[in-house]
């Protein structure tokens, strides 16, 4: 599960933040920003349109009186006009969006095969993902074309000449299309759901023959061993008790029961096939081939830095701290302690095709440096490897101790080491590579809270829509959003060129070859990103040009919403749990987003001749 | 401002500009304007002469390039002063989707109207337009008419103090454009302010009571209308059942008080009266060929 930023608690991301202001003081200052800035532009139009003192006073009155038609606004008026809003968009036959999603699905199944290590990443990150753009999709159409329709056909008129606030048309257009766009949201999740449980669940059958005995060094009886036959493009290993009931163990990411009924054996249906996994991460450093700490580790020349690699058999390890460990974190009572983890393995020789790479873990006391024997794993890449480490362990000198009393320091903490044991082969790690696994918690709920975010991109686009529409024609209304959307969705990459050399504290990626104008430079002379260009008087002017356009990006990022962050389609179909903090914190930039297009949208509208 | 006057424009003006800023055109020219407390104003003028925008203005559907417009004492752009205004334009701008009583019943909203007296409201208003069977019909299957007659209940909505309407019997047929007379003369009736505006000269002559002529963005007449059509030097005299000798005797005294007699005739009905008597009576005798009443024939009383 790769999260680029760590999801801080509600209220520390809302007051305090991690490097930077926390969300309200950075949205208040934004907000006042943006305030002042219209206030100056309003006075500059009025003040050339209708002289120093009267334009002075005309922008007195707009915004006094706005505000005070801001706090008027009546929920009655509201919903009148939100339900207005939904009739139009019925008539509009919104209903088609949910035509093309059934569509979709009829024929997913063909292009969706089984024949993947991983199937429901697979469905669910495909089904999600087109629901996401086909929400947002229609979002964006009904927002930016209802107030310009209102406009050309007149009908603005016969409402505005009402006691109605243009607060309320927006917030009530938003409300309208927000309504539409959850009930159609409603009908594709349980069609979605419904469509990956039956599409990705099956069955096997025994092979009989396959199944052997397994005797204790005594010849009593103690199972049987065999396999599954091939069905949806796998297979398991099976293990079965005396009377024949047991398990197919885990392939493809579930398992199955398999009860005996008669000489025969039935194969229940999959379990684990939809998981949500609950992680406690912990705090990630490294140390280097010398054993010397170190705050990451090594590059091996990806340009996404996001993990960090220890070369193998060396003294390069990846060791988290976590806190807070007692016994209760057991899975079961005696069993340990539950834990995943992910490695990106780098290999330098290829050796054997497929073999994994052998890695270790080792806990070690924090406090008392006392160290527990190397746990080899075998490592496949990218894959998430779920093991318990046993309640006894026996420590470097060989003597047994229990992980809970001698591992775990007098404060809670516990190291957990991971080492990769082949040399010119690597491990790489990000900080949530490791984690320690509580309880699972209900994928249908994690399925609602991953909707969730898909609703809150959604809500977000239709306010910026409707906001933009009461200024903009439809048209010109769309290709605004649609900017502003996908502006969003590489809001990162947006950010690291406004900013240039000050990437670190933004806490973005470096993006080489300079500004706009020095990119198109660079393109036109066919000159790579990183080579200097050449000094002269162009290329001065080039830069100072960029300077001023690297200023106003770095304004609009502000405004821009993180789009990519909002996804979190990625946590069910890896079959991880959505923190509930990371749905307070989107639901919370929802509203702050759409508080902001209601008063927005307000001036706009407030400052506009309707019937010009 | 007083409690009488309603609306009052001062030096109102407005100049339509090009996206650059440079002036289109000067729709109006320092209007000074008052309409009382229960009269029915009428505005006069050509196409293009700045009624609609001076309506308009009125409104807060534009925005004054100088001057000001006063509605109830307030500002134009005070959206507080459409509690008390009801507004049909020149054509009936109304969601097409939305039935009669869904549309009555979302303006009746947007009024902030508790459920039991928008229903009310929209019951009565239904009937009063003559639109009960066709409730449940959507607008866009609606004839020119009966949309103007929705359009009529939406302004009436809120039983507004003053009402702007923009050329109302645009697009009636004669029924309709009577309906819509008698309608304006109930309001004034019951005490409301009308202000109308209208290129058809005999719709503002029957109901109007004063007039204001409008040309080019100018104001150029204002006035009560019986003022403004009498003609001072000509005596009109109408009288039924005179005899050819009595009609002889008048022309003489006309003569001997050096009097120029202009016209002694049997007058005409209008069309209008024509019509709605025709239609009055085929609705009284369905299937008969309508019995249109002649003036008497002053020659039969011989």
């Amino acid at each position: 599960m790769v999260l680029e930023r760590e999801i801080l608690p509600y209220f520390d991301w809302l007051f305090r933040g991690e490097d930077l202001l926390g969300a309200l003081p950075q949205y208040l200052i934004i907000a006042a920003a943006l305030g002042f800035l219209a206030l100056v532009v309003g006075y500059l139009i009025s003040a050339v349109r209708h002289g120093l003192l009267r334009g002075g006073d005309i922008v007195y009155r707009t915004v006094s009186s706005g505000f005070r038609e801001l706090l008027e606004t009546s929920s009655r008026r509201t919903w009148a006009l939100a339900r207005l809003a939904m009739k139009e968009a019925w008539r509009r036959r919104v209903i088609v969006a949910l035509v093309v999603f059934v569509i979709l699905l009829s024929f997913a199944n063909w292009f969706l095969t089984s024949d993947n290590q991983d199937p429901v990443k697979l469905y669910v990150s495909f089904l999600l993902t087109a629901v996401t753009y086909l929400v947002l999709g229609i979002a964006l159409l009904l927002s930016t074309f209802s107030l310009p329709g209102d406009f050309k056909t007149k009908t603005i008129y016969t409402v505005v000449t009402k006691p109605v606030r243009a607060g309320e048309i927006i917030l009530g257009r938003i409300i309208g299309f927000t309504l539409v766009g959850t009930i159609l949201l409603l009908v594709m999740a349980v069609c979605s759901y419904v469509f990956v449980s039956r599409s990705l669940n099956h069955t096997h059958q025994v092979e009989t023959n396959s199944l052997s005995y397994e005797r204790d060094p005594a010849g009593e009886l103690l199972g049987y061993r065999g396999q599954t036959g091939l069905d949806a493009y796998h297979r398991h290993d099976i293990e079965l008790e005396t009377d024949k009931n047991g398990f197919a163990l885990s392939n493809h990411g579930h398992y199955h029961e398999i009860d005996a009924q008669g000489d025969k054996q039935i194969v229940r249906k999959p379990h684990d096939l939809l998981r949500a996994r609950v992680p406690r991460y912990g705090k990630l450093s490294f140390t280097d081939r010398q054993g010397d700490a170190k705050e990451r580790g090594i590059s091996v020349g990806s340009e996404w830095t996001y993990r960090s690699f220890i070369d193998g058999n060396t003294q390069a390890t990846a060791i988290w701290v976590f806190d807070n460990i007692d016994a209760s974190l057991e899975a079961e009572e005696g069993r340990g302690l539950p834990i995943g983890l992910t490695v990106r393995v780098f290999r330098t020789h290829k050796g054997i095709i497929g073999k994994p790479i052998t890695g270790a873990i080792q806990v070690r006391n924090p406090e008392t440096n006392l160290k527990s024997d190397l746990i080899p794993f075998a490592a496949l890449d990218a894959k998430i490897e779920e093991t318990t480490i046993d309640r006894v362990l026996v420590d470097t000198e060989d003597q047994q101790r229990d992980l809970f009393k001698d591992f775990v320091s007098t404060n809670g903490q516990l190291e957990i080491r991971v080492l990769c044991m082949e040399r010119g082969q690597y491990f790489g790690f990000a900080q949530p590579d490791c984690y320690l696994r509580l309880p699972d918690s209900s994928p249908l709920w994690n399925y609602v809270k991953v909707y969730t975010s898909i609703w809150v991109q959604m809500v977000i686009v239709t306010s910026i829509g409707v906001t933009s529409s009461a200024l903009l024609s439809g048209p010109v209304s769309m290709l605004f959003t649609v900017s502003f959307i996908l502006l969003g969705f590489s809001r990162d990459f947006f950010l690291g060129i406004a900013v240039g050399s000050d990437f670190a504290r933004y806490g973005v990626d470096k993006v080489f070859g300079g500004g706009p104008v020095e990119a198109l430079v660079r393109i036109v002379t066919r000159k790579n990103v990183i080579a200097p260009l050449d000094p002269g008087f162009g290329t001065s002017v080039v830069q100072s040009i960029d300077l001023v356009l690297q200023k106003l990006m770095l304004s609009v990022a502000q405004v821009l919403p993180d789009f990519s962050a909002f996804s979190t389609v990625n946590f069910a179909a890896l079959g991880f749990d959505v923190p509930a903090g990371r749905v307070s914190q989107d639901l919370t930039v929802c509203l702050g987003y759409v508080l902001g297009s209601v008063v927005v949208g307000y001036f706009l509208l407030r400052t506009r001749e309707v019937a010009k | 401002m007083s409690e009488d006057v309603i609306v009052q424009t001062r030096a109102l003006s407005k100049v339509y500009r090009d996206f650059w800023g440079r002036q289109k055109v000067r729709a109006l020219k320092a209007l000074d304007l008052e309409v009382r407390r229960g009269e029915v104003l009428g505005l006069l003028g050509p196409n293009g002469s700045g009624k609609t925008t001076t309506i308009k203005l009125i409104l807060g559907l534009l925005f004054p390039t100088a001057g000001e417009a006063l509605v109830f004492g307030k500002r134009a752009t005070d959206v507080s002063k459409n509690e008390r205004i009801g507004y049909l334009p020149e054509e009936s701008y109304l969601y097409r989707f939305l039935n009669a009583e869904e549309t009555l019943d979302f303006y009746a909203r947007l009024f902030d109207m508790p459920p039991a007296t928008r229903q009310e409201r929209v019951d009565s208003l239904i009937k009063q337009v003559g639109l009960d069977q066709a409730r449940k019909r959507q607008l866009q299957e609606y004839s020119k008419g009966m949309t103007r007659r929705i359009g009529l209940a939406q302004a009436l909505i809120n039983n507004p103090d003053l009402i702007l309407l923009d050329e109302p019997t645009s697009g009636l047929d004669p029924i309709g454009t009577r309906e819509m007379k008698d309608m304006i003369l109930r309001l004034k009736d019951e005490g409301k302010t009308v202000v109308m505006c209208s290129h058809l000269l005999a719709d503002v002559q029957d109901v109007c009571d004063r007039i204001a002529i409008l040309h080019q963005g100018e104001l150029k007449e204002l006035g009560r209308v019986d003022t403004l059509l009498t003609v001072a030097d000509v005596t009109q005299i109408r009288a039924r059942g005179l005899s050819a000798d009595c009609q002889n005797e008048i022309r003489d005294v006309i003569s001997r008080h050096q009097g120029e007699l202009l016209d002694m005739a049997n007058p005409t009905t209008t069309l209008e009266e024509l019509f709605l008597s025709i239609v009055r009576d085929s609705e009284a005798r369905p299937g008969r060929r309508a019995k249109v009443e002649q003036p008497a024939d002053p020659s039969a009383a011989d």
